[in-house]
């Protein structure tokens, strides 16, 4: 599981729509914006990284009204407890 | 993981982003706490030049996660996928953990730190005493720490009195060196990445951004993207890239062929009184490079450039470049940004010229939003080895090795006898690999070389052709993965990631930032700064580089103050960039910096910006002049603007190679991927190289999209699968180079002509044929040398 703290930037005045837009998504949960509306810190949640990116790529192409998607934080929480596990091998087994 | 701890990881990473727009969350109070780790340690990313500032979260002794800082200059938070997930290449168990010797049986075999030191200082003294001091190379890398470039550097020059150092930015950005030079009589842009949220303009040249420097790709988009009527955005670049996407205007001109491109702008901007006259009067000097002319000359020489001609040379629309020139020259500020399209050319330097004249006949130079700016591939070219001065010609502080004074300086300030440094370049990277062999053989002058964090048996251009010299001669490579380089090598010395030594990096926008030690290296991999110390010292250099310690940060510090002290009184002074200064400082500092109470320079040449403006016993500015480019070799403050002939490729396509083959990155791999490849997310997807072929090419030989496809050269060949793709204009096929699978290596194909000036090898450019050799074929293998002792795959 990855979960991402992340800033969605939207075009001028367009943040009550994108906020609405982004209910289609249960993967992103809005927190805040800022005070000229055109920044929105989400989360946004996907199984791994792929998904992600994929994911970010279609809330994009749905919403135009969005400018840009950037991650400040990405929690990949199962490689850290394969990490701290010490299962490096199959972790790194690239065809697994 | 349960729905409370969910929760609060994900109120955590929010409250992080929110610090990037310094935000807080309401109900954040205790959610930091929740991703957890022993403690946030500061530093930098190491995949590219932008510098992006990162904090390192690390638990029970282990890296556990990265995340943007916030009030980092250079990215605000942000960072890119090979940001985030870059460092986990370091727990991969390919490391190389111990120093290993190759024995007679031609298989590595494990040593002890004394054997293989011993073993490698005892060959180069043998190699010294028989074919003298210049026998033994030091070749390092944009991505060593600067301390550790410095130091190699000075053990080199100052103690074995040698100047065969070169570094990978040769291949990357000495052709940005040469233009810097040669224009403003001194190195690095004049402003900052500030400057591209000021401009209205944004003219990117030879630079997929999008991809190699994605962050500042970002600041670029957010930017055009806020304000889409008022900024501009120009792209000069064969390929329908990222970037180019999001242009205002394309200029699609065939590789190589962009100078007449530049030259018919100017030629557009003079034409319409699109230039500043004040600038043209007492900032530029017009010259053909052998002689001074007046601005009349130049404007008669710019005749040639019609758009039509242009056209004709380019295959770039006329019209379209006539709307480039408008842009640059009416919708001020315009900042133009470029990397290896513009430097990995034979005609580079001039390509770089040509960049600067737009700027100065427009007055785009040296004022807020306005700047003629080179972006560097690496993330230390500038800071580790153009400033430390790593390269066959350069002295610290970017100072010429052929400059008497200069030489003096850096005797004195090493303490070394006066006269001792060479005053010839040594050799440059191409000449350094073309001469380097065995000692029976005396056509080969160097007989061994050392090998710092590069990876050159894969990323030297036309790579075949130096095989045979890596492998007869005494190699040493330092580094933190086999590569094919080490499988050439006769001794491997395990180095340390950059989180597990510390050190200090210099990013594009001359500012420097220090990274701290995080995790202790595996094994007995060390520091690469102790390398360094230990072989100085078993050299009998101990005097000269005494940071020979154990405890890396102490002698990291070390090395930097000694680098401090010698760059003290140059053009490059960063002496009140101390350690302690970028330890408490969230963005790092930007030279020129004299002292520790300047707060950096983020425009240089600008009276009131630059401190070096009123700094006589640095450099001598009139106590009138506003602005001023005090490299200026004729003392008068100005800049080159020069008339460089039209000169196409080395290689353009014929009737035989009838393709123009162009090589680059992609967003997630780095370089010849031995890291980035070893971290699974980034190696699945992107686990092969590809050709990328225009429809129209590929109906005509047939080739669908998956088939196997031949590429080959005058040089040599690769095969591997087709992506039919309408970014790459019809007679242009690009080519990843980060596959270090042998029959996908790309740079057994390129061609290895370099540019006169700067020595820089035209990578971007060459002629090729291509033919169908197969149906699809699954190649996604996400290759990697894993074993040292794999054979090297090519009979040598
Ligand atoms: S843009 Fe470059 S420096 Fe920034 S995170 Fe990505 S690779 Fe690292």
């Amino acid at each position: 599981m990855v979960i991402t703290g992340s800033v969605i930037m939207v075009m001028p005045g367009s943040d009550v729509v994108v906020e609405e837009k982004l209910r289609s998504f249960p993967q992103v949960t809005c927190h805040a914006k800022s005070n000229s509306g055109m920044d929105m810190i989400v989360n946004v949640e996907a199984d791994n990284h792929h998904e992600l990116e994929s994911l970010c790529q279609k809330i994009k192409d749905d919403i135009p009204e969005i400018i840009d998607i950037g991650h400040v934080y990405i929690n990949f929480e199962e490689e850290i407890q394969k990490i701290e596990s010490g299962t490096w091998q199959n972790y790194y087994n690239l065809n697994d | 993981m349960d729905l409370t701890r969910r929760e609060m990881i994900k109120l955590s990473a929010a409250s992080f982003a929110a610090a990037a727009l310094n935000m807080s969350l309401p109900r954040n109070s205790s959610a930091d706490e929740e991703i957890v780790v022993d403690k946030w340690v500061k530093g930098t990313c190491r995949f590219c030049g932008t510098g992006c500032g990162i904090y390192a979260g690390v638990r029970n002794g282990q890296l556990v996660g990265i995340r943007g800082n916030p009030k980092a200059a250079t990215n605000f938070g942000f960072l890119c996928v090979k940001g985030f997930k870059g460092y986990m290449s370091m727990y991969h168990p390919d490391r190389l953990k111990y120093p290993m010797i190759r024995s007679e049986d031609d298989k590595f075999h494990r040593v002890s730190w004394d054997d293989a030191l011993s073993k490698v200082t005892n060959k180069f003294k043998e190699l010294h005493q028989k074919f003298g001091k210049d026998s033994v190379a030091f070749y390092g890398s944009g991505q060593c720490m600067t301390e550790e470039s410095y130091t190699f550097n000075k053990l080199w020059k100052g103690g074995l009195r040698s100047n065969m150092v070169e570094g990978n930015p040769r291949l990357c950005m000495a052709s940005a060196v040469g233009g810097y030079i040669t224009t403003f009589g001194a190195d690095e842009p004049a402003g900052s990445y500030a400057d591209i949220e000021k401009a209205k303009t944004l003219f990117i040249v030879g630079s997929n951004m999008a991809e190699c420097h994605p962050i500042l790709f970002r600041r670029v988009a957010r930017h055009k993207l806020q304000d889409p009527d008022n900024v501009n955005i120009i792209v000069c670049e064969p390929r329908l890239t990222p970037t180019a996407r999001i242009a205002d205007i394309w200029l699609p001109a065939d590789p190589g062929t962009d100078l007449a491109v530049f030259h018919c702008m100017a030629r557009e901007l003079i034409k319409n009184n699109w230039t500043d006259s004040w600038y043209i009067e007492n900032l530029c000097r017009f010259s053909t490079g052998a002689k001074v002319v007046d601005f009349n000359a130049y404007k008669q020489f710019l005749e040639q450039f019609t758009p039509e001609a242009v056209e004709k040379i380019t295959r770039c629309p006329g019209a379209n470049i006539k709307e480039a020139a408008r842009l640059f020259g009416s919708q001020c500020p315009t900042m133009s940004l470029w990397t290896m399209g513009l430097n990995q050319r034979t005609r580079g330097v001039w390509a770089n010229n040509l960049m600067h004249n737009l700027h100065l006949i427009s007055g785009n130079i040296c004022k807020e939003g306005a700047d003629s700016f080179s972006i560097t591939g690496q993330p230390n070219a500038c800071g580790g080895v153009r400033e430390t001065g790593s390269l066959c010609q350069l002295l610290p502080g970017t100072r010429a090795i052929t400059d008497a004074a200069a030489r003096a300086d850096v005797e004195k300030s090493w303490k070394i006898p006066a006269g001792s440094i060479d005053p010839k370049p040594g050799f440059h990277t191409m000449e350094m690999f073309a001469k380097l062999g065995a000692e029976d053989d005396t056509s080969k002058p160097l007989k061994a070389m050392l090998v710092s964090t590069t990876n050159p048996a894969q990323s030297l251009p036309n790579a075949p052709k130096y095989y045979k010299g890596m492998k007869d001669a005494f190699l040493v490579v330092l580094d933190i993965f086999p590569t094919r380089t080490t499988q050439l090598a006769d001794v491997i010395l395990p180095a340390a990631f950059i989180y597990e030594k510390g050190g200090v990096y210099g990013c594009s926008e001359r500012r420097s930032q220090l990274t701290q030690k995080c995790v202790e290296p595996p094994g007995e991999a060390k520091a690469d700064l102790w390398i360094a110390a230990q072989i100085a010292k078993r050299m009998g250099l101990e005097k000269l580089i005494p940071w020979n310690g154990d405890d890396a940060p102490t002698s990291y510090k070390m090395a930097w103050d000694d680098y401090r002290e010698c760059v003290k009184l140059t053009e490059h002074t960063l002496f009140g960039i101390t350690y302690d200064r970028l330890t408490q400082m969230e963005e790092g500092l930007q030279w020129p910096c004299p002292n520790d109470k300047s707060p950096g320079t983020s425009r240089r040449y600008v009276r009131g910006h630059d401190p070096l403006m009123n700094m006589p016993d640095i450099v001598k500015v009139p106590s009138s002049a506003l602005i001023y480019f005090y490299g200026d070799k004729q003392h008068e403050g100005k800049a080159n603007v020069f008339l460089r002939p039209y000169k196409g490729p080395e290689e353009p396509p014929d009737k035989d190679y009838p393709f123009f083959l162009t090589t680059g990155r992609v967003i997630e791999q780095w370089h010849s991927g031995t890291m980035t490849m070893r971290v699974p997310e980034i190696a699945r997807s992107k686990p092969n190289a590809y050709i990328e072929i225009n429809p129209s090419d590929a109906k005509e030989y047939g080739i669908k999209e998956g088939d196997m496809v031949k590429i080959s050269s005058r040089r040599g060949f690769n095969i591997m699968p087709a992506r039919i793709v309408k970014n790459s204009l019809p007679g242009i096929l690009f080519v990843p180079w980060f596959d270090q699978t042998w029959d996908r290596m790309i740079n057994r194909v390129t061609i290895d002509a370099f540019d006169e000036g700067s020595k820089q090898p035209e990578f971007k450019i060459c002629a090729v044929k291509i033919e169908r050799v197969g149906d699809p074929k699954d190649v996604a293998d996400m290759y990697i040398i894993s074993d040292v002792n794999t054979p090297f795959p090519l009979k040598i």
